[in-house]
């Protein structure tokens, strides 16, 4: 039936060496039958329980948003349902808050995600020299990872105050007027990507690190006796062989950016979930959140999140189109 | 390694490889950074050792003033830390095993196992990456409500059992960690796929097992949405407890402070003291794509 | 031997790790048979948003004495915009609620009319009687066909808090009554006392913290705001909001707000400071003033009646059908409410009591705030009470006044928009929320 099932049916006995494992017995029907239930039904067995719990606890809801999304369900009275159709979504098409959500999830992602891969690029570049104290440098730099999303924000939020922060005193010193980080958009959306950079940077540069050490060195070597620079080693040496590693962390980061959600939520403080007065850090986690927890339009917020369901499926879509070229190319 | 380098290597050519020593430079760099990293976290113990009004003033405070025992014991005694650590360490500590456990048989099957519809089990696992979480919410309340578990630990640990991005990690390390030849030898010998598991894919997934294992555990201890909606101040976690923090007559900013480094110093301990297995775990179970 | 078969520590250590979870699962299981606050007591569990201080007040220990066989149990969730999802969710899924649920006034009508049946009618309780209430606090809870599912606690009566010091030093006048006279009766003479202030305000102070907080002063003094009382839709132009509307954007404009939103950090550290010289306030908020201002701002701030008496604020106490203990919990919520302890409640937490009987108590007669230069503020916010006219509530209150006061006034503020387009971006908040 499958390759594996060959080789083991198919393939002649090995002779037993010193009895290690007790000796086997002949051949015999019944074991082979067995060993073929083993073969054929134990792989559903090994994904059976993440698929029992992701069922229950993914796939239903999953499954239920979709069929409400076709609905018009209001958290205040979740009694009435009413079919829809598409309704929801022709209205979030037609919505100018969805578009300004999208649009900021989309610049907040880029804002986030490019300086930080950057940096960690970067850093694990550095790390990868022979350091002194090497383990405190990178267990240093992992620790924002383990502050939670809640906290950190807090933090920053003392940090950004508009009239009595520690950054525009900051800034102040260098002549620099203050900042209203909360109400511009820029100067938010750069406030809010600074949380998630500072508590992913040091995360992804370890990952980028490890792949590192595992180029072999004489890749290295060669490059180095046909007298190529550092910096071109590092752009035909280690980068091809990072591409891999590179493209897991910017799956990864998209989809986190995509559903980026605390930060801006904490950020903007009460009414948090419009993320500022102009809506100008509210990203699509926080429209869905504010439709579904704040108007209580539950089959609207359904609609939403299909929505970014789809434009992640989009994304990834494209990315392994793009992947595949690459790989052509090489 | 340093061995089998070639002995007629020029002597200064520049070479990426690790044997090179940082200079300057790069200390100073990795300085800056680090610096970044911590600021904020001492930031937040300086702030917790501050009182509401010192905070209020131009110029912030830069150093610790005297308050820390007592906003600490403050932010204990209000947020009930003490049930809400006890409660949050059996919840990560089990959502970690539990998901450890799973998703390596899972990413093992999907990685060398053939079956009938694994790429449709795969795409859809990936798929459910995708899912915003704060969209099944509504739904897995209803779940949970049916099953009378609101309010209780269940409720916030067995939805998070297992994890989409697990059996994607794992499979992605085993796919290049775990030789075909090595399967292939075991059921030569007659193993069973679950002797194959346990004497084969488990050794050799150790390290992915372990980073995997911290990453659900920070994971559990942080997370914070679906906490707050399934339990309530009565049996909370640490982030839920969190949430009812200075709700004192007044919310105070220094015992706020305080209750957050409460809740991340577990955690900042555990990073102290086992950081070189954390990050050695980190390089060795890192995905290689 | 295959490669990968030596691994018997190993083996150990995944039995450990299984056994470990296997432990935790039981453990678990085990830890959630929870009891019923032991002893044979029934636990009555009580679920507010912010701190309403029965706690604070000892109400709950006394209740406890003279009921041997109850223990009270609260649950404080910080904020309303995460308790009240909560609150909707729970009784979406009819479960997870607790005994007693306190609601917000913005959100009880909503409750009322479209879940009323979920939730006890408390008007037939026993000990409840209609008339202690004041007449628009009982009606805000009480469904169409005539069930009441809230008792109401606290009021909101508004007043004005000022600093004495500043307003010396601005040239204006520092008693209470010459303060109040200031702008007695319009709120349009309140920002002139604002301009006045602006022209020999002393350095780095402003007149008032938010054009928000104006607007929600004076828009809640009007009977009519965002319904009329037949529940048509009139927020784009009833007199209420246009009024109010246009004395925050003049307020902004004019450079007489310190730009801040309320109950955020930097309102609490601006209080700290010394930023603004007067702030509307309802009873509730003379604590939090006296907790940020800390004990440099004592004798500095006092307490005037506001322009126009107006309502900000207030809650209720309901007991949902789902409830666990409901006879025991309908028993403790009469208690709560009964003006004796709303009277209590006054001197510990300084909220209004919503039954016009504790007025005369010598909790509430008799108050004076020491911080607040000894004002009386038992007596001006009692007056304050009686005089708001009857608020007609609606549908989505809380989203449509977020739409002034987070987002339109907001943008004209603090992002220096047009007045035009400010109003333009609160009206298509609006329909957002509401459009179904």
């Amino acid at each position: 039936m499958t390759a594996t099932t060959t080789v083991a049916e198919g393939a002649p006995r090995r002779e037993q060496g010193g009895g290690h494992h007790g000796g086997r017995p002949a051949p015999d029907p019944w074991r082979s039958r067995l060993c073929r239930w083993d073969l054929r039904y134990s792989p559903y067995a090994f994904v059976a329980p993440f698929f029992l719990f992701f069922t229950v606890f993914g796939l239903f809801p999953l499954l239920y948003t979709g069929w409400a999304s076709l609905h018009r369900i209001e958290l205040t009275s979740p009694g009435r349902t009413e079919w829809v159709g598409l309704h929801n979504y022709a209205r979030l098409l037609g919505n100018e808050f969805f578009w300004n959500a999208l649009r900021n999830t989309a610049t907040i992602g880029v804002l986030s995600t490019v300086p930080q891969l950057l940096m960690a690029l970067g850093l694990a570049h550095l790390l990868h020299y022979r350091l002194r104290a090497a383990t405190f440098w990178r267990v240093a730099l992992l620790t924002p990872y383990a502050t939670s999303v809640a906290a950190a924000t807090l933090v920053f939020v003392l940090l950004y105050g508009r009239d009595y922060g520690m950054v525009n005193w900051a800034l102040r010193g260098v002549g620099i007027g203050p900042v209203d980080w909360q109400s511009g958009t820029w100067s938010s959306q750069i406030a809010v990507s600074s949380i998630v950079i500072w508590r992913w940077t040091g995360y992804n540069a370890l990952i980028y690190l490890a792949a590192m050490r595992a180029v072999p060195d004489d890749l290295y070597e060669a490059a180095a006796l046909d007298g190529a620079s550092r910096a071109r080693q590092f752009r035909h040496v280690t980068l091809p062989a990072l591409r891999p590693t590179v493209l897991f962390t910017v799956v990864v980061s998209t989809i986190g950016a995509t559903q980026l959600f605390g930060e801006p939520l904490l950020f903007g403080g009460a009414g948090g979930q419009k993320g500022g007065a102009s809506r100008q850090f509210q990203t699509l986690g926080l429209y869905l959140y504010e439709q579904g927890w704040f108007n209580f339009h539950l089959g609207r917020a359904c609609a939403v999140a299909w929505s970014m369901f789809l434009i992640l499926l989009l994304i990834a879509a494209v990315n392994a189109l793009l992947a595949r070229r690459l790989r052509q190319d090489r | 390694m340093t061995a089998t380098v070639p002995a007629r290597r020029r002597p200064g050519l520049a070479r990426a490889g690790r044997q090179l020593h940082a200079g300057p430079f790069a200390y100073a760099v990795l300085a800056l950074f680090t610096a970044g990293s911590l600021f904020p976290l001492v930031w937040t113990a300086v702030a917790a050792s501050r009182d509401d009004t010192r905070l209020a003033r131009t110029p912030p405070p830069l150093w610790f003033g005297g308050n820390l025992p007592a906003n600490l014991a403050r932010a204990w005694g209000e947020a009930g830390m003490g049930l809400a650590l006890a409660n949050t360490v059996l919840v990560a500590g089990t959502i970690a095993l539990g998901t450890v456990l799973f998703c390596t048989v899972a990413g093992f099957a999907f990685a060398k196992l053939r079956f009938r519809f694994r790429g449709a089990l795969l795409l859809l696992t990936v798929g459910t990456m995708m899912v915003p979480p704060q969209l099944s919410v509504v739904p897995l309340f209803m779940v949970i409500a049916r099953l009378g578990w609101t309010d209780h630990l269940q409720a916030v640990v067995l939805p998070t059992l297992v994890s989409a991005f697990g059996v994607f990690f794992m499979r992605q390390f085993l796919v290049e960690a775990l030789p075909g030849e090595l399967v292939e030898a075991a059921r030569m010998d007659g193993a069973s796929s679950w002797r194959l598991v346990w004497h084969v894919v488990f050794p050799v997934a150790r390290p992915a097992m372990a980073v995997l294992g911290m990453l659900s555990f920070v994971q559990a201890w942080n997370d914070f949405f679906w906490p707050v909606v399934a339990l309530t101040q009565e049996n909370p976690t640490v982030q839920v407890a969190l949430t009812g923090l200075g709700r004192g007559y007044v919310p105070d900013q220094a015992v706020i402070m305080a209750g957050a480094l409460l809740g991340t110093l577990p955690l900042l301990l555990a990073f102290t003291f086992f950081g070189k297995q954390i990050v050695g775990g980190i390089m060795r179970g890192a995905v290689k794509g | 031997m295959t490669p990968g078969y030596r691994a018997r520590p190993r083996r150990r250590a995944v039995f450990l790790a299984v056994a470990a979870v296997l432990v935790l699962g039981a453990a678990l299981l085990g830890g959630c048979a929870r009891g019923d606050g032991g002893r044979g007591r029934t636990t009555v569990t009580i679920g507010t948003f912010g701190v309403f201080g029965y706690q604070q007040a000892g109400l709950y220990r006394e209740y406890e004495r003279l009921h041997p066989d109850v223990a009270v149990k609260e649950s404080v969730i910080e904020r309303n915009d995460a308790y009240y999802p909560q609150l909707l969710t729970h009784l979406a899924a009819g479960s997870g609620l607790l005994d007693i649920q306190a609601v917000e006034v913005g959100d009880i009508h909503e409750l009322a009319t479209a879940q009323g049946g979920l939730f006890e009618d408390l008007s037939a309780a026993k000990g409840v009687h209609r008339r202690d209430w004041l007449p628009w606090k009982w009606e805000q809870a009480t469904t169409r066909d005539g069930r009441t599912i809230g008792l109401g606690t606290d009021i909101g009566p508004i007043a004005m808090c000022y600093r004495k010091d500043l307003f010396r030093r601005a040239g204006l006048p520092t008693a209470r009554e010459a303060v109040g006279r200031l702008w007695a009766g319009d709120w349009r003479k309140y920002l002139t006392t604002g301009l006045a202030y602006k022209k020999r305000a002393p350095a780095g102070t402003v007149f008032t913290d938010s054009a928000a907080g104006i607007y929600n002063a004076s828009v809640h003094g009007y009977a009519e705001r965002y319904y009329d009382r037949r529940s048509r839709p009139i927020w784009s132009n009833s007199p209420a909001v246009r009024a109010s509307w246009e004395l925050a954007v003049r307020a902004a404009r004019d450079g007489l707000t310190a730009r801040l939103k309320q109950f955020e950090k930097p309102w609490d550290q601006a209080y700290a400071n010394g930023r603004f010289a007067t702030v509307a306030c309802p009873p509730w908020m003379l604590g939090y003033i006296k907790e940020k201002s800390g004990p440099a701002g004592k004798d500095k701030w006092d307490v005037a009646p506001a322009p126009r008496p107006a309502n900000w604020g207030g809650s209720f106490i309901t007991v949902p059908k789902a409830a666990r203990h409901k006879a025991a919990a309908v028993d403790l919520a009469v208690w709560l409410t009964a003006p004796a302890q709303q009277a209590r409640l006054f001197e510990r937490q300084a909220s209004i009591p919503s039954t016009p009987a504790s007025y005369a108590m010598p909790e509430v007669r008799d108050a004076h705030n020491p911080y607040f230069g000894g004002a009386p503020t038992g007596a001006i916010f009692a007056a304050a009470a009686r005089a708001v006219p009857t608020l007609v509530y609606g549908p989505k209150e809380q989203q449509i006044g977020g739409a002034f006061t987070d987002v339109g006034i907001p943008q004209v503020e603090q992002q220096g928009k047009p007045p035009g387009a400010g109003w333009r971006a609160a009206q298509q908040e609006i329909e957002n929320a509401v459009d179904e």
